[in-house]
């Protein structure tokens, strides 16, 4: 709301620089976005109006709230002496003049004012034309000035229709009719729907009512009578029929917040003493106020005691009266407080809470003293998905990763890999194709970072995220998601480890899986968007928590990711991992007491065969002694046949009890190579 | 007696090996000025004692003498040469310090994430508890539960994104036993500000409480050097007997102070649906030190966060007797604060996830 300070004085004397009046305004709720010097002695301070204050949207509201921070007096127009700008004409409703008014939706449009007048068309005053210049409104001629003056001093909205256009004479507050038309100011022709008021004269729309005027009945040069028009429409109505209209204007914005019927009869007297003063016309008879039922003014209760509870300060009755009063609410005593009667422009006053706010805001914020609230039961605890996801960043960056933020919805396109189409959330309204579904992986924007990095000179990337994903079926769920492309292990000059390979990222699926203490196995897998072969399965017993594996070429390409460097991708569900991790503390083993006996066995075997397999058996022909079977090398190629691989493991064994005889562990070791021989063919080398 | 002997000769030698010595900095120049001066041949010494049978008998011992102890000098300072050449050379096996380390990748936490840590820290230590909800929520927890019911002009200030089909939102509450019904069962939005867990706890819980919630929050706007459609927020809420606008004022003093140093903090009325009254929460600005500045729009103040007391309508929606308790209830942008703590002049930097950007915050 764009203010002029010379225009602000008028209503109250202010003292003090434009920056001190913003300075002091801004901590009584209304932020100055920007001063403007107005000539040599003039600013225009555009202070920030909050949704819930229509009746600061104007000169006179910002000059109540004014006075009060200063603690002045403020002259409202109508008691400024005759022959002020400020003098008000006498309103005397009476029910006919010239113009017939009908109200058909009185729920609707609570109030309607309207006069006559007979005009001639000009330019409005110098002084005029340079306070709405001032406030940012472009002037156009007298009349339309005049409505848009009052808009800007009282804020009130008020629209002139030339009288000559309108038939019958005649003005009928009614919901359009389906499929009515009406040609705007702005020269559009809008189709209007029964939900929303116009006003129309006997036959049809002449304007949408609280939101724009009608081109056809608009004042121009040549107009002589005007019919003008100072109404109260419903907040709600004119909201919707702006949205649908996509019509925003300064008179929507004020209905829509809310306007006061008391201003809607000042702001036609206001106008019709303007049109005088102005040289403009003369109000032609009486004017007409159809006002049926005139709403009682709201009263409230104040409990002296509330008031300091919300506050955490006991303020003084006397300064709980003087900034009520000259906010302009009515106080009167009682026991515990006041009953407060609120002024009708208040549409923000709803209850006791909304007085407490007043008093509270004018006192001033930086006189609330400083504490804190007690603690009077035991602190609950943390969740522990805020402390385990911190673990898994730590294990992350530890292990080389950054953490990405990337968006949660992402293209159609990008989606369409990791979720079948009717599984993928829609988003009702994007903002753009790019931002078209919710995103049913982690890995979309995971990757278009990766591709992002690759295009700025990173050729080693290694990226992680914690976010949700989202797919019909399973709704939101929280995941963890990892890439890597490029080296395995940072660049040195002794020489330098390869690219990044499968059993990379499986080693970070395993500390992941670790930090969520969850115990894990990898199985081969098949999934459209990996390399073929190149592809496994994250299991928790048997349910699967997610997948790994090397991104297929042909995805690495639609991303712009090159050919010739693998990306290495994870991705796992945190919510199913949760379902599955081991609860409680940590029970300590003991620490082995007597030494360990390793034996390796070198064995030829299906180039199929998976490693797994010969572990298992091992561990289920053998004695409880043996602890663990590791393969340690693997080797295909010169001496080896086609289809044959060379795998060498090691077992070993320990007792918690002994130290074992070279003989049980030979007898054991024995019992193993047979069971290997026998179950898988294997050949020892 | 015998006359002095004339030692000129000798003492050029010497004067001639110390000049030649102390230019010697290699093992090949000890070995060039040892051959030069007592090469069985041709040596210099060699060259001296060579002369003794030509001078006169009773001078021969005076000068084979001085000749001898020229030799010895020579010979111990060249053993002091040898010596001292040895001693600087590095000893078997060592290394040059100075080459490159053998490097381990090292990735960094998002600066968002670490700010939002560091904000979880500071209530952790007030006793706040911190939990996540869901991303996806519906329109009665979202708006009509926080005083804004539908068309509502306060909606405009949230443009918000519609789900095309509704989906089941994310657990919560796991951890203090949050019963089936107050999960998310078909979620129509996706969620506009933090503050709809507010209704989703309340609902679930009795006071008093003392709640964080941190998570991604979206709107409807475009990205742009201040806007991006997802951003981050904390919301907390205080709810018990007797909490006052004080209480709030002393919260946000200790947290901001926590996390921007010594600021000056002040609260500014402001309007939100679900509190009242409401209040911005602006810091001195840092860059001026409140003296007005471009950062601070020449205001000497930033605004860091939203708060207010409870709305009394909000407690009815929950079943809270808004006679009985109060509360109040914040909600802060981690973006607007990495910004400002970093001096990150572009919002989009913190969605790019350039590496380049990423490590300059610590590990």
């Amino acid at each position: 709301m764009k203010v002029l300070v010379s225009w602000l004085r008028e209503f109250v004397d202010v003292p003090g620089t434009p920056a001190e009046i913003a300075a002091t305004m801004s901590v009584r709720g209304f932020a100055v976005e920007s001063i403007d010097a107005a000539g040599a002695d003039d600013a225009v301070l555009d202070f920030e109006v909050t949704a819930n204050r229509p009746d600061c949207m104007s000169v006179l509201g910002m000059a109540r709230e004014v006075a009060t921070a200063f603690g002045l007096p403020l002259r409202v127009p109508a008691v400024a002496p005759p022959g002020d700008r400020l003098a008000l004409a006498p309103l005397s409703p009476v029910a006919r003049a010239e113009v017939d008014v009908v109200i058909e939706a009185p729920e609707l449009c609570p109030r309607y004012t309207a006069a006559v007048a007979d005009v001639a068309v000009g330019p409005s005053p110098e002084w005029m034309q340079a306070r709405l210049r001032a406030a940012g409104v472009r002037p156009i001629s007298n009349v339309v000035d005049i409505t848009n003056y009052v808009l800007l001093e009282l804020g009130h909205p008020m629209h002139a229709f030339d009288l000559s256009t309108l038939a019958g004479a005649e003005i009928r507050v009614r919901p359009a009719h389906a499929g009515e038309t009406l040609k705007t100011l702005d020269g559009q022709t809008r189709t209007l729907t029964p939900e929303m008021l116009v006003i129309a004269d006997a036959q049809r729309a002449c304007a949408v009512a609280g939101v724009m005027g009608g081109a056809d009945s608009e004042v121009h040069d040549g107009t002589v009578t005007i019919a003008l028009e100072s109404a109260c429409f419903d907040p709600l109505s004119v909201r919707r029929t702006s949205r649908r209209l996509g019509l925003k204007t300064e008179a929507s914005m004020r209905f829509e917040r809310g306007a006061d019927p008391e201003a809607a009869a000042t702001a036609m007297a206001r106008a019709c003493a303007l049109l005088a003063a102005t040289g403009t016309g003369t109000a032609r008879g009486a004017i007409i106020d159809r006002h049926p039922a005139p709403a009682a003014p709201r009263s409230l209760r104040l409990r002296r005691e509330r008031l300091a509870a919300l506050i955490g300060l006991a303020i003084p009755d006397a300064d709980v009266t003087r900034l009520l009063g000259a906010l302009g609410f009515g106080l009167r005593p009682t026991a515990d407080g006041w009953d407060v009667a609120v002024p009708t422009r208040r549409v923000d006053v709803l209850r006791e809470v909304d007085l407490v706010e007043e008093v509270a805001r004018h006192h001033g914020f930086d006189r609330v003293p400083v504490s804190f609230p007690a603690l009077t039961t035991p602190p609950a605890p943390i969740d522990p998905r805020i402390s385990r996801a911190r673990q898994l960043r730590s294990v992350l960056t530890g292990a080389g990763f950054f953490e990405t933020m990337t968006f949660g919805f992402v293209s159609a396109t990008a989606a369409a890999p990791f979720a079948a189409a009717d599984d993928i959330v829609p988003i009702a309204n994007p903002l753009s194709e790019t931002f078209a579904v919710l995103r049913p992986s982690v890995l979309p924007g995971l990757l278009a970072a990766v591709a992002h990095n690759r295009r700025r000179e990173q050729r080693d990337v290694r990226l992680f995220e914690v976010g949700n994903a989202f797919t019909r079926a399973a709704g939101e769920r929280r995941r963890v998601a990892c890439a890597w492309t490029g080296a395995s292990s940072v660049a040195h000059w002794s020489g330098t480890g390869g690219d990044v390979d499968f059993f990379d990222i499986k080693a970070i699926v395993e500390r992941i899986c670790q930090t969520v203490r969850v115990d894990i196995s990898v199985a081969p897998h098949h999934e459209a968007w990996l390399a073929p072969g190149r592809a496994g399965a994250v299991l928790a017993g048997t349910t699967r928590l997610g997948v790994l594996g090397q991104l297929a070429p042909a995805l690495a390409d639609q991303y712009g990711l090159p050919a010739h460097d693998a990306v290495y991708v994870a991705e796992l569900d945190l919510d199913a991992a949760e379902t599955c991790a081991r609860a409680g503390d940590v029970r300590m083993e003991p620490l082995p007491r007597f030494p360990s006996v390793a034996r390796d066995l070198s064995l030829l075997v299906d180039d199929t065969l998976p490693v797994a397999a010969l572990r298992q058996t091992a561990l289920a022909v053998a004695p409880a002694t043996l602890q663990s079977v590791r393969e340690f090398d693997r080797y295909q190629g010169k001496g080896v046949p086609d289809g044959k691989v060379s795998v060498s493991i090691r077992l070993t064994f320990r007792s918690p009890e002994r130290t074992l005889t070279d003989a049980e562990v030979q007898a054991a070791t024995d019992a193993v190579l047979a069971a290997l021989v026998s179950t898988h063919r294997a050949v020892q080398r | 007696m015998s006359s002095p002997i004339d030692v000129s000769v000798i003492d050029a030698v010497r004067e001639r090996f110390r000049a030649r010595l102390a230019s010697a900095s290699s093992d090949a120049d000890i070995k060039a000025v040892t051959d030069e001066f007592l090469s069985r041949k041709a040596g210099a010494v060699t060259v001296l004692m060579k002369q003794l049978s030509s001078l006169p008998a009773d001078d021969r011992r005076a000068f084979g003498a001085a000749v001898n102890a020229l030799k010895t000098e020579i010979e111990t300072a060249l053993d002091g040469a040898r010596a001292l050449l040895e001693s600087s050379r590095p000893p078997a096996g060592a290394v040059d310090v100075t080459l490159a380390a053998r490097d381990r990748a090292i990735g960094r936490v998002h600066p968002l994430m670490q700010v939002r840590q560091q904000v979880e820290d500071i209530f952790a230590r007030m006793g706040y508890e911190i939990l996540e909800g869901p991303e996806v929520e519906d329109d009665f927890h979202n708006f009509e539960a926080l005083n804004m019911p539908p068309d509502h002009p306060a909606r405009d200030m949230q443009d918000t994104l519609y789900l095309g089909v509704p989906t089941v939102g994310g657990t919560w509450g796991a951890h203090r036993g949050a019963v089936p019904p107050s999960q998310v069962r078909a979620a129509t939005l996706l969620r506009t500000h933090t503050s709809a867990m507010q209704i989703r706890y309340m609902k679930t819980y009795a006071p008093p409480l003392r709640i964080l919630v941190p998570g991604r929050v979206y709107r409807r706007d475009n990205l742009d050097l201040t806007h991006t459609p997802m951003f981050q927020q904390c919301e907390g809420l205080v709810v018990g007997e007797r909490v006052s606008l004080s209480d709030l004022k002393g919260t946000f003093e200790t947290m901001l102070r926590a996390l921007f140093g010594d600021v000056t903090v002040r609260l500014r009325p402001s309007f939100f649906p679900y509190t009242e009254p409401s209040a911005e929460v602006d810091i001195s600005c840092r860059s001026c030190g409140g003296s007005g500045c471009g950062v601070c729009k020449h205001t000497g103040w930033l605004e860091i966060l939203g708060s207010g007391m409870v709305h009394p309508a909000v407690f009815e929606a929950v079943g809270y007797d808004p006679d009985k308790v109060s509360g109040f209830a914040f909600g802060m942008g981690m973006e607007r604060v990495a910004m400002l703590k970093y001096g990150v002049d572009d919002i989009r930097l913190f969605y790019e996830n350039d590496i380049r950007f990423l490590e300059q915050f610590p590990i």
